[in-house]
């Protein structure tokens, strides 16, 4: 019995002695020494998501796009210039517009590219590369690692998120790129792209900076292995940083490469994205010191975090993000049967969804859920983008009276229950939206009652977002609440252009040639700015159309310890600039 | 009882068997697409279906589900779709560790708080003390779990910075001596384990407060008062042992918990365990990842339930298999 005893009491403290073991086998891989504080030379970045291939041929997830950027060499540097929305390309000793010294502009250090030239005919592209540049292995960086990426991003098996980037090399019209034809590298420094039509410069620059990989390395790996090769969680880059360590769903640590040339590290040693997957922990963990960056702060929650921690900063940049609801213009039930276009029951008149326009109160929901951290949106063209921007359009105001002497002129007029009909047919349905956004959530409740006023019945419905999204193409919504990121290229075929069974985001049906046309012209023109006329008139017929309510403007805003200096926030991306920021020392505020 | 034990085994394989091919339909019925993270503008349109095709999903399904067949009973459970095509037993076994790290000192402080609470209000039936541990038990079972666990953050990390907000290890933690991690490994587990403990400790409580009151009533215990044996005797040898007979079964259904992983405790504190595993497999439609998990948990459950019954034949000489 007593033996019996001294067991039972002896399981307890070894079965806890061993689950704690069996937990530190699972410590983390790395090594080598951090002298002094660690923290005091580490920056720690919250991501909300893990990255998944840290190659730039595969990546796909933000977490992944700002690894890649600081492991990878880069072609050119790109920047965007706030003063005219247009975005501007650096080699070494050239650049596409003039650079802007007075506000800090981006220094073209970690471009590869010396120079370029575009051909007179613009069907072809010449760089000329840096020759000191080199690999984390020691290997000169060549023409042909460029050549034999661009291989890697047109090959159909391996499935580059990037391939689109290919669409005007030789060959692409007829259905593939004639690598040979399309890229030549005549030596180790020199790199001509040719395209199968005039492009325009800024597109070309665009479209032939992808980022390139160490052919030596990676020539022995098929591409039916290149999902799955080793290599990817070993990159050899030639950035800045390398890897470190990375502990997959917990972090991924890079540190500072004081050998690379393109450009030296400033003094942050190391840098950590940490993997939080829950958004007020990432909140809570910036205001106790525990990480230096999160991004996407809610406007809620700017009071208390400026309150709670005076260290903590806000900065906001924008505007690329905007929601809508969206009417289907068509009648999708029709067109799913037969194929055939007529106007949707509800939504198919332009004055209609003027109407509704003027209902919905986006004065109310920027007021009430977004304050100065939103703006009514009149169409899908940036406000940033300040070279094509229409500044003379006049926002549809709330107006309820004027809604409904519209509705009452297209002969919907108020039925027995109160509710608009029109031949008997009700103006009842649902407003769609995905589950889990409180902003979207917030708008449709607003929306909803702004119906009721107007006798327009409507219902909220939040789908589960795969669920939502596979509802939307499959065109099953009348109508939906959803948001848009744009592009810093205008480039709105895929959302407007006519052909429905090609233009896979066009969910409102709407179909419009003019618009077509314009794109078509702006697209054609050698020089952006050019372009400006087509972008106006492209604006004013959206406006005029409404083929969709927009709703607003949202100024992303992220937080930063402020023992980060350096750091300019710029809409092409929190991290543009992540290899000038410096940290100051032991300005750590907790322990 | 080995008879009876393999015999449940026996039947176990066509059961887990039919719930993976339950499952391999069902989530490929559903709706929702695992290329659709590729359809956005800006990603060519072939891009999607270059990675369907990748994945296999462009074959009927009979014919998917003949080739997944095969790959299963050769013990390979394929390659992860949201997770860079990490074998997806791997990603497991990078999970697990985690989950049952923390799933076993939780069980441990479950059971032991559980057990003493349920007891002490037991014996102390109505009196100030037993009401106050049952109250403040409902208060706490009552509470839900990724709540508790903010305030427990917004308590013990942010106002009174004692533990860390969330992680296994602080910055820099691969660099420290083997005791010195462990201690910091300890110490960054302190808040999720109380917090999943509380919940847990005070349902158990319930438990055995009820059980040990039924026992405490039986005639045996009144003979064994009457033979003048302590109290303490009375109680921990006589009632408790048979007060705790439906408690062990918990034991048994607590299995699967193990290794299936607190989901939410996992999200707030970013812990990479098998909850989340799941979950983010299932967001992002990760067949091979939802199978294998299904397969883990589904294994679980089915041994946890054997694991009872053996338990009380075990426990309770009366009970025969």
């Amino acid at each position: 019995m007593k033996s019996n005893k001294l067991t039972a009491a002896a399981a307890l403290p070894l079965l806890l002695a061993a689950t704690l073991l069996f937990s530190a086998c699972s410590k983390p891989k790395g090594g080598g020494q951090i002298s002094g504080s660690a923290r005091d030379t580490t920056l720690v970045v919250a991501m909300l998501g893990d990255a998944d291939y840290l190659n730039p041929v595969l990546g796909a997830s933000v977490t992944s796009g700002n690894i890649t950027g600081l492991i990878y060499p880069s072609l050119l540097q790109s920047e965007f210039d706030t003063s005219t929305g247009l975005l501007n390309y650096l080699a070494l000793e050239k650049s596409l517009r003039p650079v802007k010294s007075d506000d800090g502009g981006r220094s073209p250090k970690g471009a590869l590219a010396r120079t370029w030239t575009m051909a007179p005919d613009h069907r072809s592209i010449t760089y000329i590369l840096r020759s000191d540049a080199r690999w984390d292995d020691g290997k000169p960086i060549v023409a042909g690692d460029f050549k034999f990426a661009y291989r890697l991003y047109g090959n159909p098996v391996i499935a580059s998120p990037r391939q689109q980037y290919l669409a005007e090399l030789l060959g692409a019209d007829k259905g593939s790129v004639d690598f040979d034809r399309a890229i030549e590298t005549p030596n180790d420094t020199t790199l001509v792209f040719r395209f199968f039509k005039p492009v325009p410069e800024h597109l070309a620059l665009f479209h032939t900076s992808l980022t390139p990989l160490p052919e030596h390395v990676w020539k022995g790996v098929g591409p039916e292995q290149f999902r799955e090769s080793k290599l990817n969680q070993r990159p050899v880059g030639s950035g800045p940083y390398r890897l470190f360590a990375w502990n997959r769903q917990q972090d991924v640590t890079l540190s500072s490469n004081p050998a690379c040339v393109l450009p030296k590290p400033g003094n942050i040693r190391r840098i950590m994205f940490r993997i939080v997957p829950d958004y007020t922990v990432r909140l809570t963990q910036l205001q106790t010191g525990g990480v230096d960056v999160v991004e996407n702060v809610k406007p809620e929650d700017f009071g208390a975090m400026q309150r709670a921690n005076p260290n903590v900063e806000l900065k906001t940049v924008g505007l690329r993000v905007f929601d809508y609801v969206g009417w289907s213009n068509i009648d999708h039930d029709w067109y799913n049967k037969t194929r055939k276009l007529r106007p949707h029951p509800l939504f198919g008149s332009p004055a209609v969804r003027q109407a509704l326009t003027h209902a919905i109160d986006r004065e109310a929901i920027i007021d009430g859920y977004l304050g100065t951290y939103g703006t009514i949106c009149n169409t899908d063209i940036s406000p940033s983008l300040k070279w094509a921007y229409d500044d003379t359009i006049k926002p549809l105001g709330f107006d309820p009276a004027l809604s409904v002497r519209l509705l009452e002129q297209e002969g919907w007029l108020p039925g027995p229950d109160g509710i608009r009909q029109k031949n008997g047919k009700k103006f009842s349905f649902t407003l769609y939206t995905n589950a889990g956004n409180d902003r979207r959530n917030y708008a449709c409740t607003v929306i909803q009652q702004n119906m009721k006023e107007i006798g327009i019945d409507c219902r909220i419905e939040m789908q589960e977002s795969n669920v939502f999204f596979e509802n939307l193409q499959s065109r099953k919504l009348d109508a939906w609440m959803a948001g848009w990121s744009i592009g810093l290229e205008i480039d709105p075929l895929d959302v407007w252009g006519s052909d429905l069974e090609k233009s896979r985001f066009n969910f409102t049906g709407y179909r419009n040639p003019r618009i077509e046309q314009l794109s078509e012209l702006a697209k054609a023109k050698m020089r952006s700015e050019d372009a400006r006329p087509y972008w106006v008139e492209y604006q004013q017929i959206l406006h005029r159309d409404q083929p969709v309510t927009f709703l607003y403007w949202i100024r992303e805003t992220h937080g930063f310890s402020k023992r980060i200096q350096g750091e300019t926030l710029n809409i092409s991306g929190t991290f543009y600039n992540l290899d000038d920021w410096s940290l100051k020392p032991s300005a750590n505020t907790v322990p | 009882m080995a008879a009876y034990i393999l015999r449940r085994l026996l039947i176990a394989v066509p059961l887990v068997f039919g719930v993976l091919t339950l499952t391999f339909f069902i989530i490929r019925l559903a709706p929702g697409d695992p290329a659709a993270f590729f359809i956005q503008p800006g990603i060519s349109p072939n891009v999607a279906e270059q990675i369907r095709q990748q994945y296999g999903l462009n074959d009927p399904l009979p014919v998917q589900y003949l080739k997944w067949l095969g790959n299963v009973l050769h013990g390979d459970f394929g390659r992860s779709f949201s997770r860079a095509q990490q074998p997806v037993l791997e990603v497991i076994s990078e999970a697990l560790p985690v989950t049952m790290t923390i799933a076993i000192l939780t069980l441990v402080a479950n059971f032991t708080f559980g057990i003493v609470i349920g007891v002490i209000s037991a014996v102390r039936q109505n009196t100030f003390l037993d009401r106050f541990l049952t109250v403040t038990a409902l208060f706490f079972y009552s509470m839900p779990e990724f709540w508790f666990a903010l305030m427990m953050i917004i308590l013990f990390a942010l106002k009174f910075p004692l533990f860390p907000v969330s992680g296994l290890n602080e910055v820099g933690a691969e660099s420290y001596g083997t005791l010195q991690f462990l201690l910091d490994r300890i110490w960054h587990l302190a808040l999720p384990v109380t917090v999943l403990s509380i919940n847990g400790a005070a349902g158990i409580a319930r438990y055995v407060r009820g059980s040990m009151l039924e026992v405490i009533r039986q005639d045996y215990v009144r003979t064994a008062r009457a033979k003048g044996l302590s109290e303490r005797a009375v109680i921990l040898k006589h009632a408790l042992r048979n007060a705790l007979l439906p408690v062990v079964t918990l034991l048994g259904s607590s299995l699967p918990f193990i290794f299936s992983g607190a989901l939410f405790i996992e999200v707030i504190f970013a812990f990479p365990g098998m909850g989340r595993v799941t979950v983010e497999a299932i967001f992002a439609r990760d067949y091979p990842l939802i199978i294998a998990n299904t397969f883990v948990s589904g294994t679980l459950i089915v041994l946890g339930n054997l694991l009872s019954d053996v338990l009380y034949a075990v426990v309770d000489p009366r009970i025969k298999l």
